[in-house]
């Protein structure tokens, strides 16, 4: 199916079919089925090791999955996982920038290898915006590991992509840059794009998701959308803790 | 007391075993002990084309420098596991948290090294050697003697690395600059009288077992060691490293990768020296060896031989390359292994003109302009087809991937026969290596192969 502006408004911008992805004889990933419509804020929720991760590198083409398919903006990610990187936006949970670039070498890079123009003012605008100018020229092994959160927060929306796959990304950063980074990306929904947000932290999913899905042991048991007057840790905590018991 | 030294094997085999696999790198020193056992018994063959002595010369410097690249790789290897694994994951680097010395941490580091690579390396091929006695019909005791003085060469070259190492830290790049002092020095010397080599104190403990030579290999070993363990400079990077974007200078390309692998090279440590010196070392090892063999057996021309090996050699600077990279801070980009390799291979191309000034040097130093093609092309084909084969198998994690049992067999078995063709032909046919160029469709074939190869798996999170 081929990309077309048009058919995105009301349709899906992601969406996986029985999804499986198994580790030898851990299954990661078990039969997933999810599709998320554009503009919207998506959490994944879930306990330590229970497939969030591995969802997201299914979605982005990072790795395969077993059985299943896999469509982002149209493109069929197990056929062309590379033109899917090349549309979105990924925030990785640990891979981390190289060594031996400076951070602002290292965006520079990810400008060169998203073939970008104006390379020096988008530079520019996120050292600004997330404030680490000072920390522009300094060797990415020597960055505090904040600042390179922030750095892999720039290098994924640099090239203003319309759907954005974030994995945990406000851990190590400050209260200030927090809350500006969360205005940030609700703003990025409301201009109507997407995102795909991973997350343990519940507060942060209820002050910012539009609609969440609950991960337990690489299956999904629960899709809702969030609403302001429903605890979404309690719906968490039942849901989870219903499945523990089966 | 020993606990932290336990410890710390026990971290550096579950670091090796965690990336191979238990099974696959427990094989590791079997392979090398079946290697060296099938080695000698080639012994006797050797014995009909070179003098003992000349042989066991030649076998002692193999473990002088065997130690020199272990003691470089713990120089290097810093660096290197930092890279991967962070610091505070490595007890090596957690003694802020621990209630002891650096200097005691780091001096456990050095013996786990030492005992590391002794069991992983040395000792098998000991085993190896030991399995062959019965087979070469040499005396026990004799037997005995040269096990004492190829571990003595080891230590010798281990412990003068260590050395360097340390003064390295005191000094810097200075020292790299007088290493490649002496190693001119010692070609030159050894150029003019041979014999110099048999100076070698575990040389003579072999060739005429006495206490004096013995105590002299100790002495030494112990001198190298324990000066540099009082200077023991235990530099932790603390400063922050600054530079400016070297991506918006001027530049005769355009690939951004290329410049990448150039400033990975620089800037870590030991600087772009380092390649020259891992490239300069092995060389000057086949350098002395041919002279040596060539000299007593005067069958081959030096330059075809020399270049052969040269080509082989070369194709390590791929490892270079990549071993400051790793694949996953790209995958979430849009571009595929295959481009990141292809790249690799640009780089390779680049850095490889110091192969070229060095096949000049020797061209001009043989004298053999009449071979000067032959040679070449032999010299360029071989490192083209090793170099495939060394992407085909460890596509961008070499260093990590060829220490896999069953993949270094792989490689030794694609690289061996070519060699040895290779040598023959240049004994007997030296014109026909102007053929060896038949290689490059071979090892383009081979790179299309590995670019589908690793496209088509995961990379995994070196
Ligand atoms: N490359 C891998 N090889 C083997 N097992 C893996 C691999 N990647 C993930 N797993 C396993 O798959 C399961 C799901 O892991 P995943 O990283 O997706 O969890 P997660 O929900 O992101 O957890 P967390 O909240 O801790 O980030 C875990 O049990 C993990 O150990
Ligand atoms: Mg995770």
């Amino acid at each position: 199916m081929e990309f077309n502006k048009g058919d995105i408004i009301l349709s899906e911008v992601i969406e996986l079919k029985g999804v499986t992805k198994k580790f030898g004889k851990l299954v990661a990933v078990n039969n997933v089925s999810l599709s998320i419509r554009k503009g919207e804020f998506f959490g994944l929720l879930g306990p330590n090791g229970s497939g969030k991760t591995t969802t997201i590198k299914i979605l982005t083409g990072q790795i395969k999955p077993n059985s299943g398919h896999v469509k982002v903006l149209g493109v069929d990610v197990l056929r062309n996982p590379v033109g899917v990187r090349e549309v979105v936006g990924i925030i990785p949970e640990q891979e981390t920038p190289p060594s031996f670039l400076t951070a602002e070498e290292y965006l520079h890079l990810v400008c060169k290898i998203r073939v970008l123009k104006d390379i020096g003012e988008k530079c520019d605008y996120w050292f600004k915006f997330l404030e680490f100018e000072d920390s522009r020229n300094v060797l990415c092994k020597d960055l505090s590991r904040g600042t390179r959160q922030k750095l892999m927060f720039a290098q994924a929306f640099i090239h203003s992509p319309n759907i954005a796959f974030i994995d945990e990304p406000l851990i190590n950063l400050d209260p200030v840059i927090q809350k500006k980074v969360k205005d940030y990306l609700l703003d990025y929904v409301k201009k109507g794009n997407t995102i795909f947000f991973s997350t343990h932290i519940l507060e942060v999913a209820q002050e910012l998701c539009t609609k969440v899905g609950i991960i337990h042991n690489g299956r999904i048991i629960y899709e809702g959308p969030v609403k302001k007057n429903v605890s979404l840790e309690k719906i968490f905590l039942e849901k989870v803790g219903k499945d523990n018991h089966v | 007391m020993f606990e932290l030294l336990k410890s710390m094997i026990k971290e550096e085999w579950r670091i090796h075993t965690t990336i191979f696999g238990g099974v696959m790198f427990a094989l590791f020193p079997l392979l090398i002990a079946t290697y060296s056992f099938l080695g000698c018994l080639f012994y006797p063959l050797f014995l009909t084309i070179l003098p003992v002595k000349q042989l066991i010369l030649i076998v002692h410097y193999l473990f002088v420098f065997f130690g020199l690249s272990i003691g470089g790789f713990g120089l290097l290897g810093r660096e290197f596991m930092n890279r991967r694994f962070g610091q505070a994951s490595l007890l090596a680097y957690s003694s802020r948290t621990l209630p002891v010395s650096e200097k005691f941490i780091f001096l456990n580091f050095f013996i786990k090294d030492v005992l590391y690579y002794f069991a992983l390396w040395i000792l098998p091929f000991i085993i190896g050697f030991a399995f062959a006695i019965p087979v070469l019909n040499i005396s026990f005791i004799y037997a005995l003697t040269a096990l004492i003085s190829v571990t003595l060469s080891f230590l010798l070259g281990l412990s003068f690395m260590f050395l360097i190492s340390t003064l390295y830290a005191h000094i810097g790049k200075i020292i790299l600059l007088l290493g490649l002092l002496l190693i001119i020095g010692l070609a030159i010397i050894i150029d003019y009288n041979v014999s110099v080599l048999e100076i070698l104190p575990s040389f003579s403990f072999v060739m005429s077992p006495s206490i004096t030579p013995l105590i002299t290999s100790i002495i030494i070993i112990l001198a190298l060691c324990s000066v540099s363990l009082f200077y023991l400079k235990v530099d932790y990077p603390t400063e922050q490293r600054f530079y400016n974007n070297a991506f918006k200078m001027k530049l005769p390309f355009k690939s951004p990768f290329l410049l990448k692998d150039f400033l990975d090279l620089d800037r870590s440590e030991g600087g772009l020296a380092k390649v020259l010196f891992s490239f300069l070392f092995p060389l000057l090892i086949v350098w002395v060896i041919l002279f040596v063999f060539l000299k007593f057996v005067p069958i081959g021309n030096f330059l075809l031989i020399f270049s052969i090996f040269l080509g082989l050699v070369s194709s390590t600077i791929y490892n270079w390359v990549t071993e400051f990279d790793t694949f996953s801070s790209y995958s979430f980009l849009p571009i595929k292994a295959s481009t990141v390799i292809k790249n690799k291979i640009k780089s390779y191309i680049l850095l490889n003109s110091v192969s070229a000034i060095i096949f000049v040097i020797i061209l001009l130093w043989t004298g053999s302009f009449s071979y000067a093609l032959p040679a070449l092309f032999a010299a360029i084909s071989i490192s083209a087809y090793s170099l495939a084969v060394t992407i085909y198998l460890g596509g961008l994690y070499p260093n990590i991937l060829l220490y896999n049992a069953r993949i270094l067999f792989a490689y030794i078995l694609s690289i061996m026969p070519i060699l040895s063709l290779a040598c023959t032909v240049s004994l007997l046919w030296p014109n026909y290596l102007l053929l060896s160029p038949l290689l490059i469709p071979l090892a383009l074939g081979i790179l299309w192969l590995s670019y589908k190869k690793w496209d088509s798996v995961e990379q995994p999170n070196y």
